[in-house]
């Protein structure tokens, strides 16, 4: 305790600048839930970073700014981490909207990036050129792989057929759904509805009406964290039957597991807190020490690892130079609470962290998510509704 | 014929919340003179209300809604008195203006106590809805629908059968003959925002119930109640109901029977705001 209150003090004394990350979240907005996650997680991670000395014995400094879920909002808050605040590195990014808009600024000032969200393929584009584009979160062609996956093993055991879609009109719902339905037909289910909605709008009366006439086997939506309750709710009212409701948003709104209406509902997540592995028990350890609780949402642990393993590559660069950093962080080989991390190519980028073989998919039984697939990690047998 | 029955209804039921909001600021514009922009803002502090006496007293929020509407006729008085009454008189710009930075204020002081969280209630009867042979009606939406008339045909009645009505008309018509007879304008003018807030409030709570508390849920609904005020006529209180369900029946059909439909939602409504002004346009130049 006295050895990391001495470093603590002699990195304040040190005189030496400290090494500034940018970290641009949604900490409001559709999009909080995540964001709120990977701000504690990168709360928890500086601390212990610092505690540990720091980097390049200098103190680390993270900035955080609100990009509010909104792409006009996340243009001038980066701008401003960049060329106001000199941050040396920028991590964060939770949607994909505000990461296709902030792409240009990003290669204009070439910035180091360390990005833990954003999986819709247009961001894919928009970065592969970018030689300083480190993405730790699975592309959506990875998250749909592993969701593809789980359904096939649905239509063996359930019977399942017909998938109705819903998904949002952004880039997160919007960009490959022409993609995702063909692969649907392609594994030999009938896509009996594909519509639009509106996040945030609440007004699900007509799909879930359209999905009822289209008498589905799974109702599989892509949205957020906002959507999740009202849907539910309207396919509770107007007695949808259907085997399996799954989501995918990136967070489900806080106190969703205590609401009844959340039975059964599935979805997708890198990692729960019961997670045995040892990293991941440590990661929920000092968690609960720090905050008093424990989070459900994979952002958090995502963003420390993101944090963590920028800050090894800066000590192992040796200095703040980007391309010295960015092979540092390229030659990444450590275990993390998700299982092990390495960046290797994408279909379009140089370096991609995790990819399809994280995943996994969760019901929420009872007061919690219980994984369900795939059946190495499942803790239960997913309750089907019809 | 089944799906396009239980389309009406789901549009139907969607224009009881979309009245209940839009009441609020058409009694704001019609009786004080003020476009509220800060109209969806009370909305929100309504729903979060509803939303921490559930949670932190498990008050079921149909019980904690007379007191989120005292308690927002309360914020609403007060907001009157320190910055709406001052700026009456002035340009109308000035007015959108400051209750557009009074909507920005709200919005940022809810970020900063509660977070941009999204915040969820959990009743008994959320999920609950009546089968009518294969149509459902949702029994929140119903909840919101019945009030929606309800309160629409109580401020009717204090319109028209009351004291305090016929000030709030006659102010309406002509501010400074009221006062030549004697009427507390000011007076009048407090309680009609007052009461537009608390209608807000009342909104929120239903809104918390259907969907969500966050800091920023009011800005859908507040949109929407424009576009409905601006079809009924600034001011028309009698006009609202039937707007309100023009607008929820018009996004259902478009969204059920226009491929993407769900895309084209707000479209809707800016389209009818189109086609009101541009209709009223044409009957004044005639």
């Amino acid at each position: 305790m006295k050895k990391m209150l001495l470093t603590g003090v002699l990195l304040a004394l040190s005189g030496a600048g400290a090494v500034k990350v940018g970290a641009l979240l949604p900490l409001s907005g559709a999009g909080s839930v995540s964001g709120q996650a990977a701000r504690n997680g990168y709360l928890l991670a500086l601390e212990e970073i610092n505690k540990a000395g720091g980097v390049l014995g200098r103190p680390l400094e993270l900035e955080f700014a609100d990009d509010g879920s909104s792409p006009a909002k996340a243009v001038p808050e980066f701008v401003k981490l960049v060329t106001v605040e000199k941050v040396d590195f920028m991590v964060g990014g939770v949607s994909s909207a505000t990461s296709i808009a902030i792409s240009g600024p990003a290669k204009q000032y070439n910035t180091f990036m360390a990005w833990i969200g954003a999986a819709a393929v247009p961001v894919e584009d928009a970065f592969a050129d970018h030689k300083y584009f480190f993405h730790y979160h699975p592309w959506s062609y990875y998250n749909f792989e592993a969701i593809l996956d789980y359904f096939k093993h649905l239509r063996v055991t359930k019977k399942a057929r017909n998938i109705a879609i819903a998904y949002e009109d952004g880039p997160f719902g919007s960009a490959g759904i022409g993609d995702t339905v063909a692969a649907f037909k392609k594994a030999g289910f009938n896509v009996v509805m594909t519509e639009k909605f509106k996040t945030g709008s609440g007004n699900f009366g007509p799909i879930v009406s359209k999905a009822k006439a289209a008498r589905p086997d799974i109702f599989y939506w892509v949205g957020y964290d906002t959507d999740a309750l009202p849907l539910a709710t309207e396919i509770k009212q107007q007695n949808l039957n259907v085997g399996l409701i799954y989501g995918t948003p990136p967070s489900w709104p806080v106190g969703f597991e205590k609401n009844r209406l959340a039975d059964n509902v599935a979805g997708l997540s890198l990692w729960l807190p019961t997670s045995p592995n040892a990293q991941s028990r440590a990661f929920v350890n000092a968690y609960r020490k720090k905050f008093g609780n424990v989070t459900e949402e994979y952002f958090a642990p995502l963003a420390y690892v993101n944090l963590k393993t920028l800050a090894a590559a800066i000590n192992k660069a040796g200095s703040t130079d980007k391309d010295k950093v960015a092979a540092a962080l390229a030659a990444t080989n450590t275990q993390t609470p998700f299982g092990p991390l390495t960046f290797t190519k994408s279909n379009k980028t140089r370096y991609q962290g995790f990819k399809a073989g994280s995943w996994l998919s969760f019901q929420y039984l009872g007061d919690d998510r219980a994984p369900v697939y795939p059946l190495k990690f499942a803790k239960k047998t997913t309750v089907w509704g019809k | 014929m089944e799906l396009f029955l239980q389309t009406l209804l789901n549009g139907l039921l969607q224009s009881g919340i979309y009245a209940l909001v839009a009441s609020g600021l058409a009694l704001a514009v019609g009786v004080v003179g003020i476009v509220n922009f800060a109209h969806g803002e009370f909305l929100m502090i309504g729903a979060f209300l509803a939303w921490a006496l559930s949670t932190y007293l498990g008050v079921d929020p149909l019980i904690s809604l007379p007191f989120a509407a005292l308690a927002v006729f309360g914020v609403g008085a007060l907001t009157y008195r320190v910055s709406i009454r001052h700026v009456l008189l002035a340009p109308e710009l000035n007015q959108m203006l400051l209750t557009f930075g009074l909507g920005i204020l709200l919005q940022n002081l809810a970020l900063i106590w509660l977070g941009g969280n999204t915040r969820t209630v959990t009743t008994g009867y959320q999920g609950s809805s009546l089968s009518i042979g294969e149509l459902s009606v949702g029994g929140p939406k119903a909840i919101a629908f019945g009030f929606a008339v309800l309160i629409l045909g109580a401020l009717y009645g204090v319109l028209y059968r009351t004291t305090l009505g016929r000030q709030m008309r006659a102010v309406a018509q002509n501010r400074r003959g009221s006062q030549l007879i004697g009427i507390n304008v000011d007076r009048v003018y407090l309680i009609a925002f007052g009461v537009s807030c608390a209608l807000a409030a009342i909104a929120g709570v239903l809104v918390a119930v259907l969907l969500f508390a966050s800091p920023t849920v009011g800005l859908v609904f507040a949109l929407k109640a424009f576009a409905i005020i601006v079809m009924a006529g600034l001011g028309n209180l009698t006009g609202v109901l039937w707007a309100s369900v023009v607008l929820g029946v018009s996004e259902a059909l478009v969204q059920t029977y226009v491929p993407g439909g769900g895309g084209w939602s707000d479209a809707v409504f800016f389209l009818l705001i189109f086609a009101t002004l541009v209709y009223r346009s044409y009957r004044g130049a005639k």
